[in-house]
């Protein structure tokens, strides 16, 4: 009895039927290919075009944040073009699976029809070549030989790939900041002492001095100079590399730090002589990028200002490098804290309260508030934020106990410097927020141009701060320059030439001073004056209050100034162009 | 032949576009009017019963013994591996499949509290147990990658058999990574870089089915590429399929030395009579063997040497690792953009010291296992140095068991077939 049945001829031939399978794999083939171009086509259209980016919604979008008030019809708009657009994304998508369908289909008919060509014109088994045994000992010995070199070439190859790519995950002592070679448990012991506001206020320790919110506690700054004549000018050196920082004052010593793409220094100048102390150049720390990312020219590489507290200083560049030096200029630590995401580069300025350093890091991506034990340059705590900003962070002592107020693009936000809690927040803020918040009068008062002055006033009898919108105003205002406030009054300078007066229990315009030039750097209170200095270095002193009331308009020497005054007992020091400036006694 | 090529990769392209659009996420509108996002709804786990599927495995697996076995039958095999790609591929989505229960298995050995499912274990025991008793019937018709891939082998060319021993290799090496990565808690590689699966379930990031797409494109003129030279699970086969008990056979007689069925075989699996003279005497032989023997053990331990060498870009396996060298590089610069894990990992509450410091910890355990894996290497390539040093004295052609996927493709060249068949 026959194990199997007789097998179908396997081996037979039939042009008819291979022609006809030909014929079906050719059309099969071509309709396949016809197919896939266009996928490709389609999605090589899909990839390369963003639906939701289209100029004329981005336009839209534009129009809308620039309007003073919601338009409905806008908005309208703006929602058809947006639904229009997703639905086009999903046409398309439909498209693409229908296609990958037809492609599907096409490619089955294409192997079957290939298959049949192959079975109906088969290669009928006959042998190749000589005889295996011809070869069988060499090829053997051939293959063992391969083997061999194989096996030392992945070896090698390991080795290679071992050498040539590391794993670049630093290193917990790389994280961690680099210490000075120096005994930095006892300078952190040395330094658990901080110091206290009282001291703060004595100096000029950070942008827009003590707490950062423009109030200086001196009113004994001068109000007559002359630099061309020398008048009343204590000193002027020039500063080696640029900056937009503002001078930060501790002790008997001025700071300043400078950069170019390739370089970054800080410096130390001596109250008394002007005389460059000492200047250090940053080292590279671990992650500090080869190149720093692209800056605003108006930005620069070292935009944000130092600040100063007790024996150390802390300097931040726009590649993300932070240091902190003692008041010999040693280095006690420094790391990079990742390069910034934000398109005019960073420049938001350090501030230092009890033993903590607070850096707004905020970033177009992931942005941090973050806390650094000044002792170490540990980490104390992060908070992350939502939007981006140029503004620095001020540190008030309100009603409510201390807290640590920033804008953002949109936000107004309240932390606990000790704990970086979040304490409040509000939506009142718009557009590309650089200026920072005052404080005066128990309100915060925030302003940014294209969006509305907003003053932020709580309810005294609440336990915890509940933030509410006094007034707001919308015309002029600052895009840089940050606010200053008074009990009674709010003042900016903007870039416009204007100087505002408003009044922070209504919010009604007291006064407008209209003066020649624009402002980048930020008004000052100083007692009962006011010192604001344009960009040409005209330094407008006014007094408070009603009506504009006019003191002096000294000059700093024409030079360009962006930088804002550090106000101390008797001195100003300015930073004007390539200049540091001390006028005083 | 470059039309051909060209069509080819053309139809590549068209049906990863399919696949890669399917990645693509707009932001939701930003609602303001009080609307609810529905709630997520998660799909069932199976559309049928999984004991149905192992009813199913085992079936095929029978069908495929006996198609191969007794009925010797190409065409059976071939519609059995159509319903298996149908069934375990294209409707159950590649899962579960043998090759990758394979890392549940080991899951299970390195880490006693995890817990393997009976089907999964199931799934990886009775292939063996059908190699044990017939031969790589799985890879024959069963295995949803295999079947994919013979579907597109239609000129199927015949290598080199050193090309074919060192692009065997590669199938060991994944093994061992594989394993390297279950033990690590890398998660399963096999199942991450399956080349197939998105085309079966229509979605897969670009790089797999690019890979799966140049695999299908290579497999038109090399059969099999994946089963031959890299599948994990094909190299527990073929030590199984070694010892079967019951093996497909060119002729079902024997063999007339006629050589018609040498150019039958895509897979390299005929092995030709010895020829009786040999170009060395035994002693000769012996001494020699005697040497690769005294020097495996040297080979092995540079092996080793060069894996716990190469830790460091290995450790990149493990996510951690992986995602603590992006974070770091997104934080330093070192890249433009930035990516979604990165942005995930800071958008939490864990400090990225803490990510580093889990990523060397994990790169000092890696060393050792990455040593291990290159001992494994070392002890694969003496192991097949030995294999081919050790005669075999052949009479007559016969397949090699552990290479042989028993395909039935030879079955037709044989004339003996043919007359066996007629009786």
């Amino acid at each position: 009895m026959p194990r199997n049945k007789p097998k179908k001829k396997r081996f037979t031939a039939s042009d008819l039927i291979w022609k006809a399978a030909t014929g079906v794999a050719v059309v099969s083939g071509l309709f396949s290919l016809t197919v896939s171009i266009l996928l490709v086509a389609n999605y090589v259209q899909v990839t390369a075009i963003n639906p939701l980016d289209t100029p004329q919604l981005l336009q839209l979008r534009q129009q809308l944040a620039a309007a003073p008030e919601a338009d409905a019809k806008l908005i309208e708009q703006i929602r058809t073009m947006d639904l229009l657009a997703r639905r086009a994304f999903f046409t398309s998508q439909s498209h693409l699976k229908l296609g990958g369908s037809l492609l599907l289909g096409g490619v089955i008919v294409l192997l079957t029809a290939l298959r049949t060509a192959r079975r109906f014109k088969p290669r009928l088994p006959e042998p190749q070549g000589p005889p295996p045994s011809e070869h069988y000992w060499i090829s053997r010995a051939f293959t063992k030989e391969v083997l061999t070199f194989v096996g030392l070439l992945w070896a090698a190859a390991a080795l290679v790939m071992a050498y040539l790519t590391p794993l670049d995950v630093p290193s917990a002592a790389a994280t961690a900041p680099v210490a000075d070679a120096g005994n930095a448990a006892a300078d952190a012991g040395t330094t658990a002492a901080y110091p206290s506001w009282e001291t703060m206020q004595q100096n000029w320790p950070s942008f827009r001095g003590p707490g950062g919110y423009g109030v200086a506690h001196f009113s004994t700054a001068p109000t007559e100079w002359d630099v061309a004549t020398g008048k009343n000018v204590k000193w002027q050196v020039e500063v080696p590399l640029p900056g937009a920082n503002s001078p930060v004052v501790w002790d008997k010593r001025v700071f300043l730090s400078g950069a170019t793409e390739e370089k970054r220094e800080v410096y130390c100048f001596d109250t008394e002589t002007g005389k460059l102390v000492w200047s250090r150049v940053l080292d590279k720390f671990s992650g500090t990028p080869e190149k720093p990312p692209k800056v605003g020219d108006e930005t620069g590489y070292a935009a944000s200002t130092l600040v100063a507290h007790g024996d150390r200083v802390m300097a931040i560049f726009a590649n993300g490098d932070l240091a902190c030096y003692d008041a010999e200029g040693n280095l006690k630590w420094g790391k990079n804290l990742g390069v910034p995401d934000n398109h005019y580069g960073h420049s938001s300025s350090l501030l230092a309260c009890q033993n903590l350093l607070f850096i707004q890091y905020d970033q177009r991506k992931n942005g941090k508030l973050i806390a650094l034990d000044i002792a170490d340059g540990k980490e104390a705590w992060t908070v992350n934020r939502e939007k981006i900003s140029w503004a620095s962070p001020v540190c008030v002592q309100t009603p409510f106990g201390p807290e640590l107020v920033l804008n953002s693009e949109q936000h107004v936000d309240a932390y606990d410097p000790l704990k970086g809690t979040a304490l409040w927040q509000l939506k009142c803020l718009d557009g590309e927020v650089a200026p920072s918040p005052a404080y005066g009068g128990g309100m915060f008062f925030v302003a940014n141009d294209n969006a509305t002055a907003t003053a932020i006033r709580f309810a005294p009898d609440d336990k915890t701060p509940k933030p509410e919108i006094a007034w707001q105003w919308d015309q002029s205002l600052p895009d840089v320059s940050s606010p200053v406030g008074t009990d009674k009054h709010f003042y900016m300078t903007t870039s416009r030439a204007e100087i505002i007066c408003l009044d922070s229990a209504s919010g009604e315009v007291a006064w407008v001073q209209e003066v020649d030039e624009g402002f980048y750097a930020s008004p000052i209170l100083a007692g009962d004056r006011i010192y604001a200095v344009d960009r040409k270095g005209a330094v407008h002193i006014f007094k408070t209050g009603q009506p504009f009331t006019p003191i002096a308009t000294p000059s700093v020497g024409g030079e360009e100034v962006l930088a804002t005054p550090a106000v101390m007992d008797g001195r100003i020091y300015f930073r004007a162009g390539k200049n540091l400036l001390c006028i005083g006694a | 032949m470059k039309l051909k090529l060209l069509a080819a990769v053309f139809l590549l392209l068209g049906l990863w576009t399919v696949q890669a659009a399917t990645e693509f996420r707009f932001p939701m509108p930003e609602f303001e009017s009080g609307y609810k996002h529905p709630a997520m709804s998660i799909p069932p786990a199976s559309k049928t019963s999984p004991w149905v599927d192992l009813g199913l495995l085992a079936g095929a697996l029978a069908l495929s013994a006996w198609s191969v076995l007794r009925l010797r039958s190409r065409r059976y095999v071939f519609l059995i591996a159509l319903v298996s790609l149908a069934y375990f591929g294209f409707y159950r989505k590649g899962c579960v499949c043998a090759v990758g229960s394979m890392q549940n298995i080991l899951s299970a050995f390195f880490d006693p509290g995890y817990a393997v499912p009976l089907i999964v274990s199931a799934f990886f025991l009775i292939p063996l147990l059908f190699a044990l008793y017939f031969g790589r019937v799985f890879c024959a018709a069963v295995c949803p990658l295999g079947a994919i891939q013979e579907m597109f082998a239609i000129f199927p060319v015949q290598l080199s058999s050193a090309v074919e021993a060192v692009l065997g290799l590669f199938a060991y090496a994944y093994l061992g990574l594989s394993v390297l990565a279950v033990y690590m808690g890398a998660g399963f590689l096999i199942c991450r870089y399956d080349p197939f699966v998105g085309f079966f379930r229509q979605g897969a990031s670009f790089n797999m089915f690019l890979a799966g797409g140049v695999l299908l494109l290579a497999g038109v003129f090399i059969a099999r590429p994946y089963c031959r030279f890299l599948c994990p699970y094909g190299v527990l086969l073929r030590w199984a399929s070694r010892f079967s008990k019951w093996h497909a056979t060119i002729t079902p007689a024997e063999c007339i030395q006629c050589r018609l069925c040498e150019t039958s075989c895509p897979y390299g699996a005929i092995v030709v009579p010895t020829p009786e003279d040999r170009p060395v005497d035994q002693r000769t032989g012996a001494r020699r063997m005697g040497r690769l023997f005294l020097a495996a053990p040297f080979i092995i331990v540079i092996a080793a040497g060069a894996g716990y060498l190469s830790h460091e870009p290995l450790a990149r396996l493990h996510p951690t690792v992986w995602l603590a060298e992006r974070v770091a590089g997104e934080e330093q610069g070192r890249y433009e953009e930035k990516t979604i894990d990165g942005d995930a990992f800071r958008a939490g509450k864990r400090a990225a010291t803490e990510l580093y410091a889990e990523a060397h910890a994990l790169k000092e355990r890696f060393k050792y296992a990455s040593a291990c894996f290159g001992a494994f290497m070392g002890l694969v390539l003496c192991g097949k140095l030995i294999r081919l040093s050790i005669v075999r004295s052949n009479k007559d052609y016969v397949v090699d068991r552990g290479a042989c996927l028993s395909c039935a493709r030879c079955f037709a060249y044989c004339p003996v077939e043919k007359s066996h068949a007629a009786k």
